[in-house]
């Protein structure tokens, strides 16, 4: 599904050159569901930019889905990212403006849809986060859950192989955080790719895999600890 | 996609009032100053028979001062004599051609309860009205005996007509002019050319004569001179002929030249006219003649007033200052929507598309300030009609159809322009940084 | 002055509104200097004197055009009765009046002959009640003796022997001499018909406003019989309206064959002539003052705009110490730096617009003061533009430093 091989990013200011990620590789198989874990500054951030299409890289391969992304137009980033990638952020990232029907619509929008086929879908996937019934309702008026399962139905009406989540519950309490993580595995139990970056171990834990990035390279955890979490759940 | 578009742009509007506000307020007063002045330019500025501007020629001859001439650098008088105008119209050399000038009557109405009253006159020549396409409600223009015998006929305008009969067809009835009485051949319907072309000298938007009587009256009546006259020197001996023979010109004389070859051929008959008079020991000065277009003629005399183009160039520097200002605020007010353009490219859509989406935002404040602007523009121009009140004919500051869609399509225009670097800049910011916090 | 160092990096960094709002600064002024030198210009046009008595005058205009219209009986025996009736100071037939915009011109030339230089003056036709109806002052010289008036139709060629020129015409023709020496000097008419100075005025304007030589006038002992002229009437102070009235009432009440136009005051030819640069003198305010705001309004949101992503670093500096003054003071530092730079800008603009203007439409070159003066106005005005949103900084808590947003 996700190829990186030797994948390395430099930022440059006029005095300073940071090597984001260096030699990094990971392979991600079509149904996997990555955690990725690492402390602040590690490159976990730009490892997700990178794999998100939102930023391009310097050195290495990337091939997303059998295609590689090196060098491509903007504009065919664009396409991919919308046709492929489903995108979910810590601060939600609602348009403010639009209610949950039109937020939900904005990567479907860019797609050639017929008004029924894009109704359909967004319909169907805010009933599979619970929310068909306030689909009229601004972002504002809802709890933080809501906004980021708001974020989650955008994401899947594109119906996209691949998700990327970014500390999906780290503006979220406890509980909201467990009803969101539960119904990002039952997503992944349909078929979807997910790689997810958070710092709370426990969720990681949950993972199928679990890596993490410590100075711009790739660690790859024992698997006991899902399979612990397996049992135990 | 443009109705999603529109949406947006609805929704970003709503979202900033104020902001929104403030830049439809400085388009709507940039628009509105510009299409007042642009307004009264445009107007001044009107080809005032389109249909055939360009196969009417003004003729100037130049008779003037060997010593100096009517008008630096070798310009040649704006007019011409009586004998010049007399003779021209008799060689018949064009299509068609007619000899002019400007002159007054007292009106002395049948019916004793309206008081005599002045009225502008025209002497003029049978071609004048088929010649500039004179519109006829009733009877028509006079014939070429009148011309040569000197007919009392007289074509009277629609306005005249109403006043003195009511708008009946008033061909065959007797008008009492100056103490002669004049058979109406003719009613004119509604005919005003803006600018006044076939006179300029004496006033480009000065206001339509109420008569028109063949130009031979001038000498068979003694009628008095009225505009402009100029003199080089004195005329040559007493009394009212001497005048008529004499170097002061007065006359307005027009061609009707269908295309360049009849144009060459006038011009070849004006020089050999001219050569002729020089050997009577006229013409002292070397071969000077003009034949100009309508709208040449209209450039050449000024037509535009200064201060109309003045006013005009100031107030497309202001509408220049309102879409700084606009730029300005459109700069602030993209700043603000980075997250959701980060978002959007996050989720697929491509730099175009986010242009678009921003243009038609733009494109709607400055539709939005195009219909205020001309709102403005519309009482602008009911200020300049007041300030200016009888020196402005009314139609030199009225909008029509095309000066509004002129006015909308500037307003879109320039606010899109506006508009082209501020969004230029919000959809260059790379969107990773802005998807992390809010 | 310390401050000065850090604006000018910040501004560096942050090119693009400041140099919007320098140009917005440096169109505006180009716009006000020109715009007020045409408005002065206009003004100076209007303030000249007309040399008339203008409050107490008035014209009416009349045309005879029955066979019955004895021109020289009928102005004779009105001018007669007019000059009697009670709060007239003088009357008298013209053919035209300063400001009218229509009359007579010819050439005057100090030598005869057809190859010499004329010199173009204004003719006014009166007779010997002139100078007192008009309410010039006579200098040097002698007015007309009642008997030199001559009648005058339209085929006339010579003029009469002797003439009353205004100063200034005196001073074209003869530039070395003084009004004194003037009199009695003879020039020339039509090229080489002789006349001689009478006497020379203080002043009185042609009827063209807008003629270059507008001072350049000439009176003659004529009364006209064109059919059409005009009465001059003079009254005493305050006494025009009801004057005027009795004037009206008296000519409307003799049938003599002659159609009379509406009576104006000189008040009204001034204002009727004068119209346009009035009009234009009010658009041109119009624009200014709302170009003004606009600028204002501009300034107001740009600054707005920078405060308010600049709110946490302002809050910052006042945890470090900075005082509401010290913001304040920033705020209206940056923008009095960036006015300036559109001030420079301006002054570039507002020459070359003039010198644009001048070979354009013969307009006159603005004075410097313009300059100095405008920008004065325009750091006012951006200094006031500045303070409500730059006070609004200054408020801002320093504890905002320490607050996640």
């Amino acid at each position: 599904m996700l190829s990186m091989q030797h994948i390395s990013k430099v930022f440059r200011t006029d005095t300073v050159e940071t090597h984001a990620l260096k030699d990094f590789s990971l392979q991600v198989n079509e149904g996997d569901f990555v955690a990725v874990t690492g402390p602040s500054g590690s490159g976990k951030t730009t490892f997700l930019n990178i794999a998100g299409l939102l930023e391009t890289f310097d050195g290495g391969e990337y091939t997303l889905d059998g295609e590689s992304v090196k060098g491509l137009k903007d504009n065919t980033l664009s396409r991919l990212r919308n046709e492929k990638i489903g995108f979910i952020f810590q601060s939600f990232n609602l348009i403010p403006d639009l209610n949950l029907y039109d937020n939900v619509d904005v990567p479907l929008r860019y797609r050639n849809l017929s008004k029924a086929e894009r109704k359909r879908r967004i319909e169907e996937s805010l009933d599979v986060v619970g929310l068909a019934n306030r689909m009229k309702h601004i972002p504002a008026q809802l709890s933080g859950g809501q906004q980021q399962r708001v974020a989650i139905a955008r994401a899947l009406a594109g119906q996209p192989r691949f998700l990327l989540a970014d500390e999906p519950t780290g503006n979220l309490d406890s509980q909201m955080a467990e009803s969101v993580m539960e119904l990002l595995e039952s997503i992944n139990a349909n078929g979807t790719t997910i790689v997810m970056v958070t710092h709370d171990p426990n969720l990681a834990a949950r993972a199928q895999r679990h890596i993490t990035v410590r100075d711009g390279q790739v660690t790859e955890n024992e698997r006991e600890p899902k399979v612990v979490s397996q049992l135990r759940a | 996609m443009l109705g999603y578009y529109l949406k947006l742009a609805w929704l970003s509007i709503k979202r900033n009032p104020i902001l929104s506000a403030l830049m439809v307020t400085a388009i709507a007063l940039g628009i509105g100053a510009s299409m007042t002045t642009l307004t009264v330019n445009y107007m001044m500025s009107n080809n005032p028979i389109p249909s055939k501007s360009d196969q009417l020629y003004y003729v100037q001859l130049d008779n003037w001062d060997p010593n100096d001439p009517f008008d630096e650098p070798n310009e040649p008088p704006d007019q011409v004599t009586f004998r010049d105008a007399l003779n021209l119209l008799h060689a018949n050399k064009a299509e068609r051609q007619v000899a002019m000038a400007k002159t007054n009557f007292i009106v002395e109405p049948d019916n004793q309860e309206v008081k005599p009253f002045h009225a502008r006159g025209r002497l003029t020549s049978k071609d004048f009205f088929p010649m500039f396409s004179v519109p006829f409600l009733y009877g028509q223009g006079w014939n070429q005996a009148a011309d040569d015998n000197g007919d009392l006929v007289v074509v009277i305008t629609k306005a005249l007509n109403e006043k003195l009969f009511n708008g009946e067809n008033s061909v065959g009835q007797s008008l009492r002019m100056q103490g002669e009485q004049y058979r109406i051949v003719g009613v004119m319907d509604t005919w005003e050319p803006t600018p006044h072309f076939y006179d300029v000298t004496n006033g480009a938007f000065g206001e339509q004569e109420d008569v028109y009587v063949p130009f031979i009256l001038k000498r068979d009546l003694e009628l008095p001179n009225s505009g402009n006259t100029n003199c080089w020197k004195t005329p040559e001996g007493d009394g009212f002929k001497a005048f008529l023979q004499s170097e002061c010109v007065n006359y307005q004389f027009w061609a009707e030249l269908p295309d360049n070859n009849a144009k060459d051929n006038y011009m070849s008959f004006l020089n050999s006219y001219v050569m002729e008079q020089k050997k009577l020991g006229r013409f002292p000065r070397p071969l000077n003649n003009r034949l100009s277009d309508v709208m040449e003629w209209m450039k050449k005399q000024g037509v535009v007033a200064d201060d109309a183009k003045m006013m005009m160039y100031m107030s497309f520097m202001f509408l220049l200052v309102c879409l700084l200002n606009t730029i300005g605020l459109l700069l602030t007010k993209f700043v603000g929507k980075a997250g959701e353009i980060a978002l959007r490219r996050a989720v697929g859509a491509s730099r175009t598309q986010l242009y678009w989406q921003h243009l038609v935002e733009t494109g709607l404040i400055g539709f939005a300030g195009g219909i205020f602007g001309l709102l403005l523009a519309w009482a602008g121009l009911a200020g300049v009609r007041h300030l200016y009140g009888d020196n402005l004919k009314p139609d030199l500051a009225t909008l029509d159809m095309k000066l509004v869609l002129i006015g909308i399509a500037l307003a879109v225009v320039s606010s899109m322009l506006a508009g082209l670097y501020p969004t230029w800049r919000a959809c260059r910011i790379p969107p990773a940084g802005q998807l992390k916090t809010q | 002055m310390k401050d000065f160092g850090p604006i000018i990096r910040a501004l560096l960094r942050n090119k693009t509104g400041a140099m919007l709002i320098a140009l917005q600064i440096a169109i505006t002024m180009t716009i006000m200097v020109n715009a007020i030198h045409m408005i002065i210009n206009r003004s100076e046009l209007m303030a000249r004197s007309s040399g008339l008595d203008e409050a107490n005058q008035f014209v009416v205009a009349q045309y005879g055009y029955r066979d019955d219209f004895n021109e020289k009986y009928v102005v004779q025996t009105d001018l007669d009765h007019i000059r009697n009736m009670p709060g007239v100071v003088d009357a008298i037939q013209t053919n035209s009046v300063p400001m009218s915009n229509g009359g007579t011109s010819m050439g005057l030339q100090v030598e005869p002959g057809a190859d010499k230089e004329g010199l173009g003056v204004a003719i006014y036709m009166a007779d010997d009640h002139a100078l007192n109806t008009y309410g010039v002052k006579l200098i040097a010289g002698e007015n007309f003796d009642p008997t030199e008036v001559e009648f005058r139709d339209g085929n006339t060629r010579e003029w009469p022997q002797r003439a009353i020129i205004s100063k200034a015409m005196a001073e074209a023709l003869f530039p070395d001499l003084s009004p004194q020496q003037v009199v009695n000097k003879t020039v020339y008419i039509n090229r080489n018909e002789p006349i001689t100075i009478a006497g020379i005025i203080d002043q009185l304007q042609a009827p063209w406003v807008g003629w270059d030589n507008v001072e350049r006038t000439m009176i003659t002992p004529i009364r006209t019989m064109y059919k059409f002229s005009r009465y001059l009437v003079r009254t005493e102070p305050g006494r025009r309206d009801e004057v005027l009235e009795a004037v009206k009432s008296y000519l409307e009440s003799r049938d003599v064959g002659r159609m009379l136009f509406p009576i104006e005051t000189i008040s009204d030819v001034r204002e009727q002539s004068y119209r346009d640069a009035n009009a234009m003198q009010t658009i041109l305010w119009v624009i200014i003052s709302i170009l003004l705001i606009v600028t204002a309004l501009g300034i107001v949101g740009l600054v707005t705009f920078t405060i308010n992503r600049r709110r946490r670093q302002i809050g910052t500096r006042r945890a470090l110490g900075a005082s509401r003054g010290d913001i304040l003071k920033y705020f209206l530092l940056e923008n009095f730096v960036i006015t300036s730079a559109g001030l420079l800008l301006g002054i570039i603009g507002s020459i070359g617009l003039n010198i644009w203007l001048v070979d354009a439409f013969d307009l006159p070159r603005i004075g410097w003061i313009y300059l100095p003066v405008a920008m004065v106005v325009l750091w006012l005005v951006g200094q006031l533009a500045v303070y409500g949103p730059a006070a609004k900084a200054s408020r801002i808590s320093p504890a905002i430093a320490t607050r996640n947003v």
